[in-house]
């Protein structure tokens, strides 16, 4: 098995037409994602690499069964599309798009919570799915393998280094989620990690933060509890950045300490996360812990 | 991007908050001028995007226009945390008998703008929520439906608890300024925005200083405040070249210059490199390369005096090694750069690509850390 994405979902492409929708469409039909339709207003009638291409949300999703949608959509239109996918009831969204503003961000959060849509993204590559011939996004497909390897990651060139000397070092992979590099994520570690735990294939999970923000303690509070039982090997990028310049006094009353590489080091300490210091030593870590 | 506190004053003055009478001023004569038409006793502030001007002895205080003349005597020009002062805001001294706190951030991890509210504001707001929380109220906001009437007494009680003399007229005037800079935080797209203190002089609410942080990403919607502050014509013009491009670029101290697609990767670079002893020079987040953006990227480089060394990194998942060794042998076509090169290459078509690289005598690396190590090795060689 895998999390989130199977060989039977059906996918919806927002913004089909696009040159890059276009291009990465072709790329996950080949690799075997299930995708049914797009949309692009104006469009309706069309076909974009065999694949219908509907007005709107409500139009492909009258026609077409719909579990998950991709939306490859300028940064100034995300929160229209990502209300359209979710008030038409699809329940997975991949937001590839860098750059949504903050205010769009924390509006298109709002209402997953209210509809209970799962959102991956903004800012990804979104996921794969190797034992499920599934991608949704644009990760290069063919360093990834299927196996008991669950990864989680803020960062897409990251994944796709750790995977490649995963895959060459014969561990492979359940499903690889980028859950986007935005300071407003949808999917956060934390629930990447239940996930995981659930997931009858994933034995083990790396999880590849960043400096800032607070999903790493999150997730370290989780495996302390003993919610995530999985061994879980994690690195974080820009431990020796320099701290960033302070803006106002507001987001230290809110954050307090929390986010700073010190912060994340004592919480995984506590919790039990392996954490490797060089990316060489992930595969290593995981050896020791899974055999 | 933080914008100054005058502009953001000129943003509450117009959404009809009461600020101090003032007048932004640039050179001596200027400042003694307003100090005499303001005609009475003011305060001078230098507009930096750095704040903690009072704790580093920059706000001045002058009853006359000779007193003005004298406190920004060697002003102009001088340095404040790496910004040169070149804007003063000269405002009317306002008396006042207490010093509320008001600001509003964002919550990232729960997605939510939060409002924060304390009857003692000032400059030591930061402190006072470590070691007295008690004194401070936090209200996560829904940004769907925005601050409510009912958050908004929430918050008037709380203050109200600490501050005993507020009346009802204060408290309507609390309530007031509370709605109406949340409509200024999501109307310009704040990431931040701050009144500290908030005063009250003569029975009304005054605000004595303003702090907004502006949301980068939503410069498309706010092309009103864009303009250079604290950078020259070039260095402004250069930034929205990156931007426009989806480029962050951000110049360090070190020697070592790095281009690498992808925040994350790059950072891991960073590391890998301070930890074994190299410096980097920058931090560069470029969106996908091709031929042209590595190319152009390039360009960043060529002419940085500091720079000993360059470290190329080319993981090629989705693009192709070959193409992006195109990109480095067009540049090499027209230029020269004056320090060794560097390239880590790997993914699709690395053999294609090395082959490309070896015609122009550079020098490839397969292993990511490896490159970091040939890269310091290759700078401390150096003479």
């Amino acid at each position: 098995m895998s999390i989130l994405a199977f060989k039977d979902t059906n996918v919806l492409i927002q913004g089909i037409t696009g040159t890059a929708a276009r291009h990465h469409t072709k790329n996950m039909l080949a690799y075997g994602t299930r995708i049914v339709a797009g949309v692009r207003p104006g469009a309706g009638g069309q076909m974009v690499e065999g694949v219908p291409v509907f007005d709107s949300v409500a139009e492909a999703c009258a026609n077409k069964t719909v579990d998950a949608s991709i939306l490859f959509i300028p940064a100034a239109a995300v929160k229209e599309a990502a209300l359209d996918a979710m008030y038409n009831g699809i329940k997975l969204l991949v937001i590839v798009t860098e750059h949504v503003p903050l205010q769009d961000a924390m509006i298109i959060m709002e209402h997953k919570r209210r509809t209970g849509t799962t959102i991956i993204g903004p800012n990804t590559p979104g996921m794969i799915s190797p034992s499920e011939n599934t991608m949704l996004g644009f990760v290069p497909s063919r360093y990834f393998q299927s196996g008991p390897i669950g990864l989680v990651s803020r960062s897409g060139t990251l994944t796709y280094e750790f995977v490649a000397r995963l895959t060459s070092a014969g561990m492979g992979q359940s499903t690889c989620i980028g859950i986007g590099g935005d300071r407003i994520v949808g999917l956060r570690f934390r629930e990447a990690l239940r996930l995981f735990e659930a997931d009858r294939q994933t034995e083990a999970i790396v999880m590849i933060g960043e400096i800032g923000g607070t999903m790493e303690e999150e997730a370290a509070e989780l495996v302390a509890k003993g919610v995530v039982s999985k061994p879980v090997i994690s690195y974080v990028a820009g431990h020796t950045a320099p701290e960033g310049t302070k803006v106002g006094h507001a987001g230290a009353i809110v954050t307090g300490s929390k986010g700073s590489m010190k912060s994340k080091l004592a919480a995984f300490e506590q919790a039990g996360v392996r954490f490797a210091l060089q990316p060489s030593q992930v595969v290593e870590l995981l050896k020791e812990a899974i055999g | 991007m933080r914008i100054y506190e005058y502009e953001s004053k000129q943003l509450f003055r117009k959404a009809g908050i009461a600020v101090p009478r003032s007048i932004v001023v640039t050179n001596p004569a200027e400042t003694v001028q307003a100090a005499e038409h303001l005609g009475c006793s003011v305060i001078i502030k230098p507009q930096t995007l750095i704040k903690a001007r009072g704790k580093a002895g920059l706000i001045f205080f002058a009853d006359s226009g000779v007193e003005a003349e004298r406190a920004v005597e060697n002003l102009y020009g001088r340095v404040h945390e790496g910004e040169s002062i070149d804007t003063l805001l000269v405002e009317e001294k306002v008396i006042f008998d207490q010093e509320l706190y008001l600001g509003i951030t964002v919550d990232y991890a729960s997605g939510r703008p939060v409002f924060i509210a304390s009857a003692r504001g000032g400059v030591d707001i930061e402190e006072t929520a470590k070691e007295y929380p008690d004194t401070i109220i936090k209200v996560a906001v829904d940004p769907v439906s925005g601050i409510t009437e009912i958050q908004a007494n929430e918050i008037i009680e709380f203050v109200r608890s600490s501050y005993a003399g507020m009346g009802s007229t204060l408290q309507t005037g609390l309530r007031e300024i509370v709605m109406t800079i949340y409509s200024i935080f999501t109307r310009y797209d704040c990431e931040m925005l701050e009144v500290n203190p908030l005063v009250v002089s003569n029975g009304e609410f005054v605000a004595l200083d303003a702090a907004l942080a502006i949301d980068g990403d939503a410069l498309f919607r706010q092309a009103d405040l864009v303009r250079p502050r604290g950078q020259n014509k070039q260095e402004f013009e250069l930034e929205q070249d990156y931007s426009k491009r989806g480029w962050t670029f951000l110049k360090l101290d070190g020697d070592i210059g790095i281009l690498s697609s992808g925040a994350g990767i790059t950072m891991a670079i960073m590391d890998l490199m301070r930890a074994s002893g190299g410096r980097p020079a920058n931090f560069l987040d470029t969106a996908q390369m091709n031929r042209k953006g590595i190319y152009d990227a390039l360009h960043i480089f060529k002419d940085d005096p500091n720079i000993k060394t360059l470290l190329i990194n080319i993981f090629a998942g989705l693009n192709r090694c070959d193409e992006l060794a195109l990109g480095i042998t067009d540049f090499y076509r027209e230029y020269k750069l004056p320090f060794p090169v560097v390239v880590r290459m790997a993914g699709n078509r690395e053999e294609q690509g090395r082959e490309i690289m070896k015609k122009i005598n550079i020098q490839t690396i397969a292993g990511l850390e490896e490159a970091v190590w040939q890269a310091i090795k290759v700078t401390e060689d150096r003479p």
